[in-house]
C-alpha cells in the first residue's frame, strides 16, 4: 500500500518552523520521515455509497521494504465472503505494480490486470494507481502557500507530474503539516474537476512515526467515501522476503 | 395513356384472374426474394451486433483459432507498450438446467479489468457485491444474468441457477442484473458473465484462455498496434478487430447464405418465367385488338410500350404486394437460419428483429418491376410486329420459322460446344459457370424444337390412344411451339432442379451414411457436451486410463479438435492417437497409401487432409501444409486425402501428441470407446456413467446416436431446398395452366367448329387434357434428362466451389420416377379449367371468333 497514505511521517521534535520553503524538499522530507523497513496492522475499510449504505471488510496489512521497492500482503479477514483471499502486491520505482491474489475457493493464484490503473481498488473509492507508492521524484512541485487545515496550519503545494508519467489525474494538490511534515490531505483533479480527496486523520506517533490512523477517501464523481481504519500498527516487524512470494501467498 | 386506358383497362377487367396471376407471379419472386434476403440482414445484423455488444470497447481481440492458448501470454500482452488495457475471455455455452431455457452464452471475464473494456450497467443486486469484483472473484459460484433472462425465469439477486459444468450441474448464485443496453442484449439475453478462473473450472479449460480482448494505448493507431502485437506473438496467434472475427465467425455458414441467395435467384427466374407466360398469353388473346390498332394507325413503337408499360404497372404492383408479402414471410425464414445459426454457435440469437429497410424495397420494387419488363419484352416485342392482317389468322403467330429455327439451332449449337468445352476442359472456376450458364442457354433455346421432336415421337402413341383427340393434341402442340416453349422451358428447368437437390441429397446422404459407419464406430463417444461438434466442455487427460480401467472397455481413444486458423479460414484440426485410430476407424483412402499414410502420421511427421480440405485450398498429398501454431509456424507434409465430412471448412488429421506439443493444449473433447469382446454395451455404458456420476458432466453416446445426429445434419444442410421444390411444383401448375388457356384462346374456334360438326364435349375436353398430358411428358422427359446435367453441375459446385465435398454421380432413380405422376397429375389438374371453358363457351361466339 501507499507509503503517501497510509505512512504518515514522523515527527521531527525539534524541527523549527519553515516559513519558506522548497515544496519539493517538504515533500521529501515528508517522504523520508515516513520511512521504515516494514509496516503491519489490521485494517478495517468501509464503504459509504450515495445513498448512504454501508459494508465492511477487514484485512492484516504486512509491508517490507519501502517507497517505491516493497512487497505487500494484504489477507481479507471478513466478510465471510472474502475471507481468506489473500492479495501480493509488488512495488516498483519506474513502472505499475505487479499484483497477484489467492482466491481459496477454486484454490489458485490469479495475475491481477491493473493496466488500467484509473480502476477501482475491489469495491472502494480508492483507485489502483492511489495505491501505488510515488517517490518524490515522479511529479514535479510548486508551493502555493500555507493554511489552516482542521486546525493545523498546512504547507499547500501544487503537484504535477512529470512529462512521460502517466496518470489519470493532471494535478494534485497536496497539504502537508507542518509540525510534523505529515499529509494532511490530497486533492485529485482531472483538469479542472476535483475527482477525488485523501484526508488523513487520527495522527499519533507510533515508534516515533507520526501516523495517521484513519484514511478516508470521498470519491466525488460517485459521491461515495472510504474509511480506512488501522489497527495494531507497528513498524519495522522482523519479516523475510520469501514471505512475500505467489508461492507464499497460499500459506494463509 | 389513352392506350392504356382503352385498351388494357378494359382487357385487365375482363381478365381479372389472369391479371391477378401475373401480379402473383411478380409478388411469389419478390416476396422469396425479399423474405430470404431481410431474414438474412436481420439474423446477420443481429449476429454483427451481438459481436460488437460483445466486444464492448474492445479495439483488438487476440486469438488462437478456437484452441484457446496458455495464460502466459496475457503477461506478454500487457507487457507491451501499444496496450492499454488486455483482459482475458473464455467463451463458452453452458447448458442451464432451467426447464425451457436450454443453453446460456457464458462469457467468462476478469472483473478486475474487464471493466475497462464493457459496459456492464448493473441493473439491480447487492451494491456491495456488484461494485466489488473482490466478492465476485472470491466466489466462484457467481454469476451475473441479464434483466430479460431474469425476467423470463422470475430469477433475482441471490436466487440460485443450476448450471452444467464439467463436474456436473452445480448450483450458481444469481450475484447482479444486467441492465438492458449493453451486452444485456446479446444472444436475445440468454447470456451469463462469470469469472473467468471459474469458466476454466466450470468448462474444463486448464490454465488457458480462449481469447484477450485489449484497449490500445491512446495515440497508438489500430494497424500499428495489430502489427506489433502479431510481430511479437507470431503467426500463431490472430490478431483481429472484433467486426474482422465475426466476419470469420461468419464464414463458417457461407454454405447457407450461399444456399439462400440461391432460392433468391432461383425465386426471381422463376418469377421470370409466370411474368412471361402471362404476357404472351396476353399478347394472344389480344392479337384481334392489336391487329386492329396497327390497322388504325398505331405505329409499333406505341404498341410495343403498350406491353412494356403494363409490365411496368404489373411489376409495381406486385413487387409492393411481393414486398409486403416477403416481410411477412421474413419471421419465419429468420427463425429456420436462427436454427441453423444455433446449431454451429451452440446458443440461439433470440429473435431476430426484421424491420424494413428503404435499401432492400427499393432494391425489391425495382428488381420486380424490371423483372417484369424483361419478361415481357419479348411478347410486347412480338405484339408490335403483329401484322394487322395475320392477326386475324389464329395460330400462325405461334409457329416458328424455318430462319428462326435454324437461327436458334446455330445459337444453342455454338453456346452447347462453347459450354461443353468450359465445363469440361477447364478447372477455372469462372469458366466453369459460365460452361453451365451456356449449356443452359442451349437447352432453353433448343426447347422448341426439342419439344416439337419429342411431341411427333409420341404423336403416334396419342393417336392410338385417341384418334381424334390424341390427334388434335400433338398437331396443336407440334403446330405453336412458341406457344409452350416458356411452359415447357419452366417446367424443364424446375423439373431438373429437383432432380439435381434429389441426387445430391441421395448422394450426400448415402456417403456420409456410409462415413459415418466407417469413421465413427466406435461403440460409444464420451464427451463432456450433449454433441460431437460441442467443445465448452472440455475433459481432462486423467480419464484416459479411468475410463480405460472401466469393465468391458477394451480401447480409449482420444480426440481434441479445436478450429485452427489456416490461409485466413478457420478449420478443423482433429488430434487424436491415429495409430489406434488408423486400426479401429479406416477412412476411405483418396490419396496416398493408407498404411503408410497413419504410419507417418502416428509418428508425428505428417498431416492427413480431408477431401474438401484438399480441394478448397488446392492441396494434395506430398504437398506441405503450414500451420500456425501458438508455438510457430508448423510445416507438415500431406500423407494423404481422406473422406471425411465431420466440417465443411475442411478438416486436417493429426496426433494428439504432436498437437499437445505446439498448441500446449492436454484437454480432450471426447473419448472414442470400444467394448471388448463379449461385453454387453450397455451395461458397459451404465458403468461409465456409474464410475463419473458424481465427478463429471459426461455424456455417453452410441454409435447409433451419433449417426443419427449427423443424418439429421446432413438432412438440414439440404432443409431449405425443400422450399425451391414447392415452388417447382407451383410452377408446373400455373405454367400448364397459363399456356393451356393460350391454346383455348388460340382454337376456340377450331374447337367451335368440332363441336359443331358433332364433337362431344367430353372430346374436346380430352383433347386439352391429352394435351396437357402432353405437355407434361415433354417437360418430364427434358427435365429429367437436363436434370442428369444439373447434377452433375450441383456435384461439381460442392466439389469444386463450395464445400468441397466430392460425391459420386448417381441418377436419383426413385424420385425420377415420383415426379412422373405428380407432374402429370399437377398437368391434367391445371387443364380441367381451361377445358371447362373451351367446351362451355357458347359455340356461336367460337365460331364468330376470327
Amino acid at each position: 500500500m501507499s507509503k503517501w497514505m497510509l505512512i504518515p511521517c514522523a515527527v521531527l521534535a525539534a524541527a523549527t518552523t519553515v516559513t519558506a520553503q522548497d515544496a519539493r524538499q517538504v515533500v521529501a522530507e515528508a517522504q523520508a520521515r515516513s520511512t521504515t523497513k516494514s509496516q503491519r496492522y489490521e485494517g478495517r475499510l468501509q464503504v459509504v455509497d450515495a445513498g448512504g449504505k454501508t459494508s465492511e471488510k477487514r484485512w492484516t496489512y504486512t509491508r517490507l521494504g519501502s517507497h517505491g521497492a516493497s512487497k505487500t500482503i494484504i489477507r481479507f479477514t471478513g466478510p465471510a465472503e472474502v475471507k481468506g483471499v489473500a492479495l501480493l502486491i509488488v512495488n516498483f520505482p519506474d513502472r505499475a505494480s505487479d499484483q497477484w491474489m489467492w482466491t481459496p475457493a477454486i484454490n489458485r493464484e490469479r495475475r491481477i490486470a491493473t493496466q488500467d490503473r484509473r480502476t477501482r481498488f475491489f469495491g472502494t473509492d480508492f483507485s489502483f494507481e492511489d495505491l501505488e507508492e510515488r517517490d518524490v521524484d515522479h511529479h514535479t512541485y510548486v508551493m502555493e502557500g500555507e493554511e489552516t487545515l482542521e486546525g493545523e496550519r498546512c504547507w499547500r503545494i501544487a503537484s504535477t507530474p512529470r512529462p512521460g508519467r502517466r496518470s489519470q489525474y493532471t494535478r494534485s494538490t497536496l497539504w502537508i503539516r507542518q509540525s510534523t511534515y505529515s499529509f494532511a490531505q490530497v486533492e485529485n483533479f482531472n483538469g479542472s474537476t476535483l475527482v477525488r480527496r485523501l484526508r488523513y486523520r487520527d495522527m499519533a506517533s507510533v515508534q516515533g512515526i507520526w501516523s495517521a490512523r484513519t484514511l478516508e477517501m470521498h470519491d466525488f464523481t460517485r459521491n461515495s467515501r472510504t474509511i480506512l481504519t488501522l489497527e495494531s500498527l507497528t513498524y519495522d516487524v522482523p519479516l523475510r522476503d520469501d514471505q512475500f512470494t505467489v508461492q507464499a501467498l497460499q500459506r494463509s | 395513356m389513352i392506350l392504356l386506358r382503352l385498351i388494357s383497362w378494359p382487357y385487365v377487367r375482363k381478365h381479372a384472374g389472369r391479371a391477378l396471376l401475373t401480379v402473383a407471379g411478380i409478388a411469389i419472386g419478390v416476396a422469396v426474394f425479399v423474405a430470404m434476403r431481410a431474414a438474412n440482414d436481420a439474423v446477420f445484423g443481429a449476429f454483427t451486433q451481438t459481436v460488437s455488444r460483445l466486444a464492448g470497447a474492445t479495439e483488438l481481440q487476440v486469438t488462437a483459432g478456437f484452441s484457446g492458448f496458455d495464460e502466459a501470454v496475457l503477461e506478454r500482452v500487457q507487457a507491451m507498450p501499444e496496450v492499454a488495457v488486455a483482459s482475458p475471455v473464455i467463451e463458452a455455452v453452458g447448458a442451464t438446467g432451467l426447464p425451457g431455457q436450454g443453453n446460456v452464452l457464458i462469457l467468462g471475464i476478469d472483473m478486475t479489468g474487464d471493466r475497462s473494456l464493457r459496459e456492464y450497467d448493473l441493473e439491480s443486486g447487492d451494491a456491495a457485491v456488484l461494485d466489488d469484483p473482490l466478492v465476485f472473484l472470491a466466489q466462484p459460484d457467481s454469476l451475473m444474468i441479464t434483466a430479460e433472462f431474469a425476467r423470463r425465469n422470475g430469477l433475482r439477486t441471490n436466487d440460485r441457477l443450476p448450471l452444467d459444468t464439467v463436474d456436473g450441474r452445480k448450483e450458481f448464485v444469481v450475484r447482479g442484473v444486467l441492465g438492458a443496453s449493453g451486452l444485456s442484449g446479446a444472444f436475445g439475453g440468454n447470456l451469463a458473465i462469470m469469472d473467468i478462473y471459474a469458466a476454466q473450472h466450470v468448462f474444463g479449460r486448464g490454465r488457458r484462455f480462449d481469447r484477450i480482448d485489449l484497449a490500445l494505448t491512446p495515440g497508438v493507431a489500430l494497424d500499428a498496434g495489430r502489427q506489433a502485437l502479431q510481430q511479437a506473438l507470431g503467426p500463431g496467434f490472430q490478431v483481429q478487430t472484433p467486426s474482422a472475427r465475426g466476419q470469420s465467425f461468419e464464414s463458417l455458414l457461407r454454405i447457407y447464405r450461399l444456399m439462400l441467395r440461391f432460392s433468391s435467384l432461383f425465386a426471381l427466374v422463376i418469377a421470370l418465367f409466370m411474368i412471361y407466360n402471362a404476357f404472351a398469353t396476353a399478347v394472344t388473346q389480344r392479337r384481334a385488338e392489336i391487329g386492329i390498332l396497327r390497322a388504325l394507325g398505331a405505329t409499333r413503337g406505341q404498341v410495343g410500350l403498350l406491353f412494356v408499360v403494363e409490365s411496368a404497372v404489373a411489376g409495381c404492383l406486385g413487387s409492393a404486394v411481393g414486398v409486403a408479402l416477403g416481410y411477412a414471410l421474413a419471421g419465419g425464414v429468420a427463425r429456420l437460419i436462427g436454427t441453423l445459426l444455433e446449431g454451429i454457435q451452440g446458443v440461439g440469437q433470440g429473435q431476430a428483429e426484421v424491420t424494413p429497410t428503404p435499401w432492400l424495397v427499393g432494391v425489391a420494387l425495382a428488381l420486380g418491376t424490371l423483372t417484369s419488363v424483361l419478361a415481357a419484352a419479348l411478347p410486347a416485342r412480338e405484339a408490335a410486329r403483329v401484322d394487322p392482317i395475320k392477326a386475324l389468322q389464329r395460330g400462325r403467330l405461334q409457329v416458328l420459322g424455318a430462319g428462326e429455327n435454324r437461327a436458334r439451332t446455330l445459337v444453342a449449337a455454338g453456346l452447347g460446344a462453347l459450354g461443353a468445352a468450359l465445363f469440361v476442359g477447364t478447372t477455372s472456376l469462372p469458366a466453369f459457370y459460365v460452361g453451365y450458364l451456356c449449356l443452359l442457354l442451349a437447352a432453353l433455346l433448343l426447347t422448341p424444337w426439342l419439344s416439337v421432336a419429342l411431341v411427333r415421337l409420341l404423336r403416334p402413341a396419342l393417336v392410338w390412344l385417341r384418334p381424334t383427340e390424341g390427334m388434335l393434341a400433338a398437331d396443336s402442340l407440334i403446330g405453336a411451339p412458341r406457344r409452350t416453349s416458356a411452359t415447357v422451358s419452366a417446367l424443364m428447368l424446375a423439373i431438373a432442379l429437383v432432380v439435381g437437390l434429389a441426387g445430391i441429397g441421395r448422394a450426400s446422404h448415402g456417403q456420409i451414411t456410409e462415413w459415418a459407419e466407417s469413421a465413427l464406430n466406435p461403440d460409444f463417444f464420451v464427451t463432456g457436451s450433449p454433441t460431437l461438434t460441442g467443445r465448452d466442455y472440455r475433459l481432462p487427460e486423467a480419464m484416459t486410463g479411468e475410463l480405460a480401467k472401466v469393465e468391458g472397455v477394451a480401447i480409449v481413444q482420444r480426440m481434441r479438435q479445436p478450429r485452427v486458423a489456416y490461409r485466413n479460414s478457420l478449420v478443423l484440426l482433429m488430434a487424436t492417437d491415429v495409430e489406434s485410430v488408423g486400426r479401429t476407424a479406416r477412412r476411405t483412402v483418396l490419396e496416398g497409401e493408407a498404411a503408410d499414410m497413419y504410419r507417418r502420421v502416428a509418428a508425428g511427421e505428417a498431416a492427413i487432409v480431408s477431401e474438401n480440405f484438399a480441394a478448397g485450398f488446392g492441396v494434395h498429398a506430398g504437398d506441405v501444409v503450414e500451420l500456425a501454431a501458438p508455438t510457430g509456424m508448423l510445416r507438415l507434409p500431406v500423407a494423404g486425402v481422406v473422406r471425411e465430412y465431420s466440417d465443411t471448412q475442411g478438416a486436417l488429421i493429426v496426433d494428439l501428441a504432436l498437437y499437445r506439443k505446439h498448441w500446449h493444449d492436454d484437454t480432450v473433447d471426447l473419448f472414442r470407446v470400444y467394448v471388448s469382446p463379449g461385453a454387453v454395451p450397455e451395461e458397459v455404458r451404465g458403468r461409465i456413467l456409474t464410475r463419473f456420476a458424481d465427478q463429471r458432466r459426461l455424456f455417453v453416446l452410441s454409435s447409433h446416436q451419433v449417426r443419427a445426429y449427423v443424418g439429421r445434419m446432413a438432412d438440414q444442410w439440404f432443409s431449405v431446398t425443400w422450399v425451391q421444390i414447392a415452388v417447382a411444383t407451383l410452377v408446373a401448375v400455373l405454367g400448364i395452366a397459363s399456356s393451356l388457356t393460350v391454346t383455348i384462346a388460340d382454337r376456340r374456334r377450331e374447337f367451335g367448329v368440332l363441336q359443331a360438326i358433332g364433337g362431344l364435349r367430353r372430346q374436346v375436353r380430352a383433347a386439352i387434357w391429352m394435351e396437357a398430358a402432353t405437355l407434361a411428358v415433354v417437360c418430364l422427359v427434358l427435365g429429367l434428362v437436363l436434370g442428369a446435367l444439373h447434377l452433375y453441375f450441383v456435384l461439381q459446385i460442392s466439389y469444386r466451389d463450395y464445400p468441397g465435398l466430392r460425391f459420386d454421380y448417381a441418377y436419383p432413380s426413385l424420385v425420377a420416377l415420383a415426379v412422373c405422376p405428380v407432374m402429370l397429375a399437377a398437368a391434367v389438374a391445371a387443364a380441367i379449367g381451361p377445358a371447362e371453358s373451351a367446351v362451355r363457351g357458347s359455340l356461336v361466339e367460337a365460331l364468330e371468333y376470327e
